[in-house]
């Protein structure tokens, strides 16, 4: 248990402005994507 | 949604092509991100909010559709030196031709609709009307859709799993995102 809290606690330290800052550019991208295409999506159900 | 194939596709492609070129990865630095945020927000409203898309008639979506995808458009237009944004402005610009000139949502021809709906899903839509209240699209025959080739007119290959219609519009946004993504800016490892 400590050595996954420990482990968990490395991982949590690593992620640093870098890391946000592409998790923001990927969130925008897919905004931008989303409400500049006009899809209309039927997923699995049709013909 | 299968636009975010594009997103997912452009970074796996970048990733492995700077591995291949034993640089790092790096996203292009885009400006003005908050006039996406916005400009993406009336369309969360109308179209991907359940509480609150089903309180807005089709005149009120027409109108978040517009006025979002003009954001997004000054948004484009104020990073057009990222590779890829050029292309994907173009889509949006197409996208948004169409919208217009239709009353401001997208028009879906009923042949095209056919090809994929079942029968019985057809016969619950009326001409004009969206396909639900978090579709972008209306439904009417080719003949009244002006800017019919900008239109949603093109269907997903046969025996595709996924089911979706797409524009030409769609198309060039697709690549764009994807071309923005799989070919950033590298920059050198750093050596230890």
């Amino acid at each position: 248990m400590k050595t996954t809290f420990a482990r968990l606690s490395l991982s949590i330290s690593k992620i640093n402005k870098t890391h946000i800052q592409m998790l923001l550019m990927v969130v925008v991208l897919a905004m931008l994507v989303l409400g500049a295409g006009a899809v209309a999506d039927f997923g699995g159900v049709g013909r | 949604m299968i636009l975010l194939t594009a997103i997912v596709a452009g970074i796996l492609v970048g990733v492995l092509g700077a591995w291949h070129a034993g640089v790092s990865w790096q996203l292009p630095i885009l400006r003005h991100t908050w006039l996406a945020i916005v400009g993406f927000l009336p369309q969360l409203l109308a179209f991907y909010l359940p509480a609150t898309r089903n309180l807005l008639n089709k005149s009120q979506a027409a109108v978040c559709l517009v006025l979002s995808q003009l954001l997004l458009l000054g948004f484009c237009l104020g990073n057009l030196k990222s590779s890829g944004i050029a292309i994907l402005a173009g889509g949006l610009t197409l996208n948004l031709l169409v919208i217009l000139a239709n009353g401001g949502l997208m028009p879906l021809p009923i042949e095209t609709a056919n090809k994929l709906l079942p029968q019985s899903v057809m016969d619950t839509l009326k001409i004009g009307q969206r396909l639900s209240t978090q579709s972008k699209d209306i439904l009417l025959p080719a003949k009244q859709i002006v800017l019919p080739w900008l239109a949603d007119r093109f269907t997903s290959p046969p025996g595709f799993p996924y089911l979706f219609v797409f524009s030409l519009g769609d198309v060039l946004i697709a690549a764009g995102a994807f071309w923005l993504l799989a070919k950033p800016l590298h920059k050198p490892k750093p050596t230890i």
